[in-house]
């Protein structure tokens, strides 16, 4: 559904007319389309009349506190009923949330687990049902009904994620909702697992659910079940967790019901509403400590997942008064028939989480904590598509978007007087993980991922190295699971499943938290594949801090024609169990080794062909010439980097048997390199005469501002551009066709074409 | 009856005697370098008490039993040996990356949310200390790749020579095919024999725990091996100061399963926890003799709130995955949940709110509540309670720590009154509402999680802090009894005193009941019944081992189920222990459609997604003759009587109560059983104060009983 031009009209309507055409326009419209009233708005909802006199009638912090807690636990309560009884994947390592809503649609109380960014979106459908189904004769919202959501387009990261939303009454009037949301994976796309990164169009991203009501009397309507089973891969999962987040809103809703005998519905409401008013209240506060200054930062995507090129992700971040900004004007125009769009919602949504998380840990989950903070983009980019626009891998855009922020933030947080957790370097940021398909060992079709997403490597701190694979950025407590219980489920091994990848590293004083590598061969079945979604094969896609370094790259490797299971049990001695060694080796005769980027399409595997990938670090924070060296020996020891590169990057000099430190020759070594930094070191403006060019270069597909000028937007070569603020199609080549183009040149220019017929 | 029980705590030992009738209450300070001399001095006062010595005493119990925090204690102050880990080759980062979310394991909410102050613990297993080795075998036990013999004896001598004084070996897959940690530890054997003084204990995983999860099953190997000598030497030791005082039987120990064993049938880790289980171990025979029905069992001590619950009918609550200190294991452990609350628990301002916050810090014991002068200034439950005018500041855990009211009113000013511009007694009223709300809502989520309702249940109430916020807590929960119960100074020991010997074997496995693809319902009674007749007789090998003769040996069959791909298992007790049709299998699916809808919500469930057994459990045991306590209920309202005038009046506040009470003090000496005492009112011991809020109250009972009654 493209915007239309608003004609310039010849004299202006009277307000009698104004509201006619409302009337007409309202009356007749085709589709109820995401609204971008509610979609571009994140802040809270103005207080309504029941909420005045709500607040007027009960407004005693220590009674509102009470039932606040009492809200909580119940939020509490029904995220470990999902996180229990759900069967997907994600809902068993946390990917889910719950919460009770105003009956506006805010969010006031979140679960204090799971997956915050679903805090800052689900307000977006319950606010459509509130505008389109409240008032419609043919749907309405009443006692007993539940609606179903996923189509990111209407608020969510991304239609992998389903939401159930209920309605709750008391003596007929709505007083507000509960939901519960999981990452289900499976969602009948045209790739396995709901995250399809060929997705060309939103029609190839599976099913599109805008809110609609599938619960009446608290039962899951049948044949509307029955519809959605049929429409993705796995049936079971469908029912399942249906049923599981119907449930856990309906123990919510108990627990709302028992605060309504005891205290009444305004003293809920005013909970409600005081929650929310106060926690943004407080972020005001904190944010007016923040010192008055701009901080500009970019992170570079260097693939769409389906070819290599640079895409920019532009932040300014301004704090002026209680104020603070984020401008992501420049980044990158959208992909017309890319997946790796977001919509602006799913940017806001995380950058909320690096305030909940990262900045201001004390405060409590919901849509308040993010409310006052700005955020500015251009229409139809990267970090704001448009509906035409496919998003299905948008969490490419909202991860790097996401690091912006972070790197952004910390630079405020060094010179903020009041900090409530350490000023760090930016987490890794990307889904280094396999998702997977097929029909499984038991007869059953499956498409999910492995929990390994979840072991995203910690940012250094100003203090200390960032942990391994710490947590992943939309979630804490997440979890990578175990290979026992997985292997039960899925025809295939981890035959590396959790070995730190050496020399994978991001330096600095303090060194970012590593990754690990993992090695996956399909065994028992014949119908079985993998897809890898992560950017960051050829540029890191996070920055260092205050002289820290980013990561390190991290490509695809594969070995296939041949059946390493074979080799196991007959010359187990030729397989090795790391990348490095297999792919420098290369030691199963006859089978072929090759690296790509990190946007492998859902690609079939034969039994015992090797798919190896590694969890990304952390970066690093401080100059690396000042990291102690008994921390560079502890992590020789520890296998995270290798002699050499730890000699040659920190300077350190030791003894390689014993590994006993120098420590002379490695004050001289050292100063020596400072030394040789100041010899190389030019003159700002003579940096800026050689380094600056007009534009960004033609050998390589460039998306996004360059330099200053954030108004104009580079689209793939640095002859088109398009004004940020006039949206235009982005179409990019098929890469099969792209490839064929290239080997036809070769062909022609050997004459080997000279007599096939076009 | 004649029998000795221990709790071994990390202050005190409690010992609890039960001599002809008698039941004596004995402490004393437990004494870690030899935990024999505390166990003696404590004996010995209990000794004085029936005018026997030492001999006389264990040369004619039919036992003696410990439960030990010890353990608990050597984990958190990292006390243990340098351990060397053999593992699958491929999977040498599984533990120190704990799952990644083993950072906030044990730790509270904020804890767990800040992620850059995110810190793994200090290991227990140092990331060099662990070196793969070439196998694997699949989810099956299908042999992928063989196990490379030559690179084992690599590996374990890279591990010696690195300083390993403890091998643990966990391979993945071993609870299917242990074969290669079985060939692994006859390795170790023929490199390191065990009559040389090089020898090197080993630790295989399948041993220690029977479970799937290569993390879950290494950390619980690991915290086995690390705690292995420390709770050999010491529990040898009481071993030979019994032997020594003329005690011929075997020293029996408790397990955190709520059972116990001979210290040749324990192994480390089945002991942390002891103590606390042993707790919840006497609230369920409490309940039974008393006919109390649903219990829920609560512990308020210092720093914390520990709950546990016990269900009539006998159905058991076990954390199968517990997080003992900071790490996730895999051990049939008896369910209990540790708030963060306390006496100690710190009052602050939540500036956001306008209100209270209170915890999850706590002031312990040192420095301790402002009211304890010992340099603390910052206000905390204790404080207020001392304000409210609950505590005598002279009588205060039997005199032996006088409190300051001044201290705690300054340190409640401080940090409270202004930014809440009230007066003190007025803060200490909220902080004292706060942590009341705080607790009752973490029973409350606790009860609920399990598909329970509180107010079907008996509140017990002890640890130094129980009595005095019971009623507080309970009335937030519709709950209307609560029992502090008789002997609850050594109330752990008097769990001990009443546990069975019991031993848990249990299997992981894939299991398909019913199959929604196939529409299929199990039939392969044989292998069912096999698994749990060989489950059956490792239990009864166990106690046979023990002494115990064959027929008083009794079984119980729990299977984990779940529907289609959950993560839940929830246990269901099967009473037929063999599958001959289709009947016993629907039987089952059955039950377990119950138990599951009970705990969800009845509609919840979801056969047509398939229905799998996960884990077949066979716990083995042998009843032992109980202790017996007195009727301990309440007398009938029309026979309770009046109590003796009280000692002294002071002036105590109450939530949600304008003004001040002038509210009688009775000494819990000087009430008899069947009086009634209505709120509000104050009854102190030594080592407890009851508080009756208004609308409640106090009637003892027999045994030093005290029951709180709503009115």
């Amino acid at each position: 559904m493209s915007e239309m031009n608003t004609p310039v009209a010849a004299k202006m309507p009277s307000t009698e007319e104004i509201a006619l055409i409302k009337k007409f326009l309202s009356d007749t419209t085709l589709f109820l389309g995401p609204d971008p009233e509610i979609m571009q708005n994140h802040d809270l909802m103005p207080r309504t009349e029941d909420e005045e006199r709500a607040v007027g009638k009960v407004s005693d912090a220590h009674i509102i506190a009470k039932i606040r807690d009492r809200i909580q636990s119940g939020c509490d309560e029904g995220y470990e009923m999902v996180e229990q009884m759900g069967a997907a994947p994600g809902a068993k390592w946390g990917d889910v949330i719950t919460g009770v809503y105003s009956a506006s649609g805010d969010l006031a109380i979140a679960s204090a687990g799971g997956v915050l960014i679903f805090s800052a979106l689900v307000h977006h459908p319950i606010k459509f049902i509130i505008k389109n189904w409240m008032n419609d004769p043919t749907v309405g919202v009443r006692e007993g009904d539940g609606f179903i959501h996923n189509d990111s387009r209407y608020g969510n990261v991304h239609n992998t994620d389903q939401s159930m939303i209920v309605p709750i009454f008391h003596e007929g009037k709505l007083l507000c909702w509960v939901a519960s949301t999981v990452h289900e994976g499976e969602n009948g796309a045209i790739e396995p697992g709901g995250m399809p990164s060929m997705a060309e169009s939103p029609s190839d991203e599976g099913l599109k659910m805008s809110p609609f009501k599938v619960v009446e009397n608290y039962q899951i309507k049948r044949d509307i079940l029955t519809f959605l089973q049929n429409s993705v891969r796995e049936p079971k999962l469908q029912y399942e967790d249906m049923k599981v987040k119907l449930f856990a809103c309906l123990r919510i809703k108990q627990r709302i019901e028992e605060t309504l005998k005891t205290d009444g519905p305004e003293a809920l409401v005013s909970t409600l509403r005081l929650t929310m008013e106060n926690v943004r209240a407080e972020v005001k506060r904190r944010v007016s400590q923040w010192p008055d200054m701009t901080v500009r930062t970019y992170i570079i995507q260097d693939s769409t997942l389906r070819e290599n090129c640079v895409v920019k992700i532009n932040c300014k971040l301004t704090k002026t008064g209680d104020r603070l900004i984020f401008d992501f004007r420049g980044s990158s125009p959208e992909f017309t028939n890319r997946a790796t769009n977001t919509i602006v919602a799913g940017l806001k949504g995380m950058l909320a989480q690096v305030f909940l998380c990262y900045v201001w840990p004390d405060l409590p989950r919901g849509q308040a904590a993010f409310a006052p903070i700005e955020v500015i983009t251009d229409p139809h980019s990267i970090v704001n598509c448009s509906y035409d626009a496919p998003n299905s891998q948008s969490l490419m855009s909202i991860f790097t978007g996401f690091t912006a922020g972070q790197h952004a933030v910390a630079k405020f947080l060094y010179s903020c007087p009041e900090k409530y957790t350490k000023v760090h370097a930016p987490t890794f940021n990307m889904i280094n993980t396999f998702i997977w398909g097929g029909v499984s060992q038991h007869g059953e079709t499956l498409g999910n991922l492995c929990a390994d997403l979840n072991g995203m490597g910690a940012g250094a701190t100003v203090d200390r190295d960032g942990e391994h694979a710490l947590a992943p950025i939309f979630a804490t407590m997440a979890d990578i699971g175990e290979q026992e219980l997985n292997e039960e489920e899925v025809p295939f091994l981890q035959l590396v499943s959790k070995k730190m990848t050496r020399d994978a590293i991001a330096p600095g004083k303090y060194r970012g938290g590593q990754g690990y590598t993992m090695m996956v061969a399909t065994k028992d079945s014949e119908q079985w594949g993998f897809m890898t979604t992560a950017q960051g094969a050829k540029i890191p896609p996070i920055q260092g801090l205050f002289g820290g370094y980013a990561c390190g790259c991290y490509p695809l490797s594969k070995v296939k024609g041949v059946d390493v299971y074979d080799v196991l049990m007959n010359e187990p001695h030729k397989f090795k169990h790391s990348i490095e060694e297999l792919m420098n080796e290369r030691p199963f005769d006859g089978a072929s080794y090759t690296t790509h980027h990190m946007g492998m399409g859902f690609e079939i595997s034969k039994r015992g062909e090797l798919f190896m990938i590694s969890q990304g670090a952390g970066a690093g924070y401080g100059d690396l010439l000042e990291r102690d060296p008994a921390g560079v020996i502890k992590d020789i020891e520890e296998g995270l980097i290798s002699p050499g590169v730890a000699e040659r990057l920190y300077k350190v000099k030791f003894d390689p048997a014993t590994l006993s430190i120098n420590h002379e020759a490695t004050a001289a070594a050292r100063d020596e390199e400072r030394r040789a930094r100041v010899a190389r070191g030019v003159p700002f403006k003579d940096f800026v005469k050689t380094w600056n060019k007009p534009k960004p270069p033609a050998h390589l597909q460039y998306f996004g501002c360059w330099g200053d000028d954030v108004g104009t937007l580079y689209v793939g070569s640095p002859d088109i551009t398009r004004d940020a603020n006039v949206p235009k199609p982005n179409y990019m080549r098929h890469p099969k066709d792209v490839r064929i183009e290239e080997l036809e040149a070769r062909l022609a220019q050997l004459g080997a074409l000279a007599e096939e017929k076009q | 009856m004649r029998r000795v029980s221990v709790d071994i705590g990390g202050t005190f030992t409690d010992c609890f005697v039960v001599w002809d009738g008698k039941y004596i209450e004995a402490k004393a300070l437990t004494t870690h370098h030899n935990l024999a001399l505390g166990f003696n001095e404590a004996l010995g006062k209990a000794c004085h008490v029936l005018e026997l010595d030492q001999e006389d005493i264990l040369s004619a119990v039919d036992s003696v039993r410990y439960a030990t925090t010890l353990g608990t204690n050597a984990l958190i102050e990292h006390k243990g040996p340098k351990i060397g880990m053999l593992v699958t080759a491929g999977f040498e980062a599984t533990v120190p990356l704990s799952r990644a979310r083993g950072y906030g394991e044990g730790l509270d909410n904020l804890g767990q949310q800040d992620m850059p102050n995110a810190q793994r613990p200090d290991p227990l297993v140092l990331p060099h200390m662990i070196c793969g080795v070439r196998e694997r075998v699949d989810f099956q036990g299908v042999l992928v790749m063989p196990l490379d013999e030559d690179d084992v004896r690599v590996q374990i001598r890279t591990l010696v020579d690195k300083g390993a004084e403890i091998i643990v070996v966990a391979l993945v897959n071993a609870v299917v095919s242990p074969v290669h940690e079985q060939r692994i530890e006859e390795i170790l054997l023929e490199e390191y024999p065990s009559h040389l003084l090089g020898a090197i204990p080993v630790i295989l995983s399948h041993q220690v725990a029977g479970r799937k999860g290569e993390y879950v099953r290494a950390t619980s190997a690991i915290v086995d091996g690390y705690l292995h000598s420390t709770m050999y030497y010491a529990l040898s030791a009481l071993e030979q100061n019994l032997r020594a005082h003329r005690y011929e039987k075997p020293m029996l120990v408790i397990h955190n399963s709520g059972g116990m064993a001979q210290l040749n049938s324990t192994d480390a880790l089945q002991t942390i926890h002891s103590g606390p289980v042993s707790g919840i171990g006497a609230s369920e025979h409490l309940a039974m003799q008393a006919g109390l029905g649903n219990v829920v069992a609560t512990d308020m001590g210092g720093t914390s709130y520990d709950i546990g619950i016990v269900v009539d009918g006998g159905i058991k609550h076990y954390d199968f995955n517990p997080v003992i200190d900071r790490w996730l294991v895999s051990v049939p452990m008896v369910h209990l949940v540790t708030l963060g609350a306390g006496g100690g628990s710190i009052a602050s301002y939540d500036r956001m709110y306008d209100t209270v916050k209170c915890g999850p810090q706590s002031a312990g014991s040192d420095p301790g509540p402002a009211c304890y002068d010992r340099g603390g200034m910052r206000p905390t439950v204790t404080d207020a309670d001392l304000l409210l005018g609950y505590l005598d500041p002279k009588n205060y855990a039997g005199g032996s720590i006088p409190l300051n009211p001044r201290r705690a009113s300054a340190a409640i000013e401080d940090a409270l009154c202004d930014d809440l511009d009230c007066s003190v007694v007025e803060a200490a009223l909220l902080i004292r509402e706060k942590v009341d709300d705080n607790m009752a809502n973490g029973l409350f989520t606790e009860l609920r999680a399990r598909g329970y309702d509180p107010k079907d249940f008996t509140m017990l109430a002890y640890g130094g802090n129980g009595p005095l916020h019971c009623c507080g807590i309970a009335q937030n929960l519709n709950i209307d009894k609560i029992l502090a119960p008789p002997l609850s100074s050594v109330f752990s020991a008097v769990g001990a005193g009443n546990m069975h010997q019991l031993h848990i074997h249990e299997q992981s496995l894939y299991m398909v009941l019913y199959d929604s693809n196939t529409r299929h319902i199990f039939d392969d009674y044989e292998r069912f019944n096999s698994i749990v007749a060989e489950l059956r007789e490792q239990g009864t090998q166990d106690l046979l081992r023990q002494g115990i003769a064959k027929e008083d040996i009794c079984h119980n069959l729990e299977l984990d189920l779940r529907y289609g791909n959950q993560l839940v298992q929830t246990t269901a007790v099967i009473p037929k222990h063999e599958l001959h049709g289709p009947a016993d299998v629907l039987a089952i699916i059955a039950q377990f459609s119950n138990d599951y809808g009970k705990r969800f919500g009845e509609g919840s469930q979801a056969p047509e997604a398939g229905i799998r057994i996960n884990t077949i459990r066979v716990a083995a045991f042998v009843r032992h003759e109980t202790v017996q306590f007195e009727d301990i209920k309440p007398v009938a309202p029309e026979l309770r009587t009046a109590p003796p005038k009280p000692g002294s009046t002071r002036k105590c506040y109450f939530v949600g109560h304008e003004g001040a009470f002038e509210t009688p003090v009775w000494s819990r000496a000087a009430i008899e059983p069947g009086m009634q005492i209505p709120g509000p009112a104050i009854i102190a011991s030594d080592v407890t104060t009851f508080l009756v809020n208004p609308g409640w109250n106090f009637v003892a009972a027999k045994q030093g009983a005290s029951w709180f009654l709503r009115a």
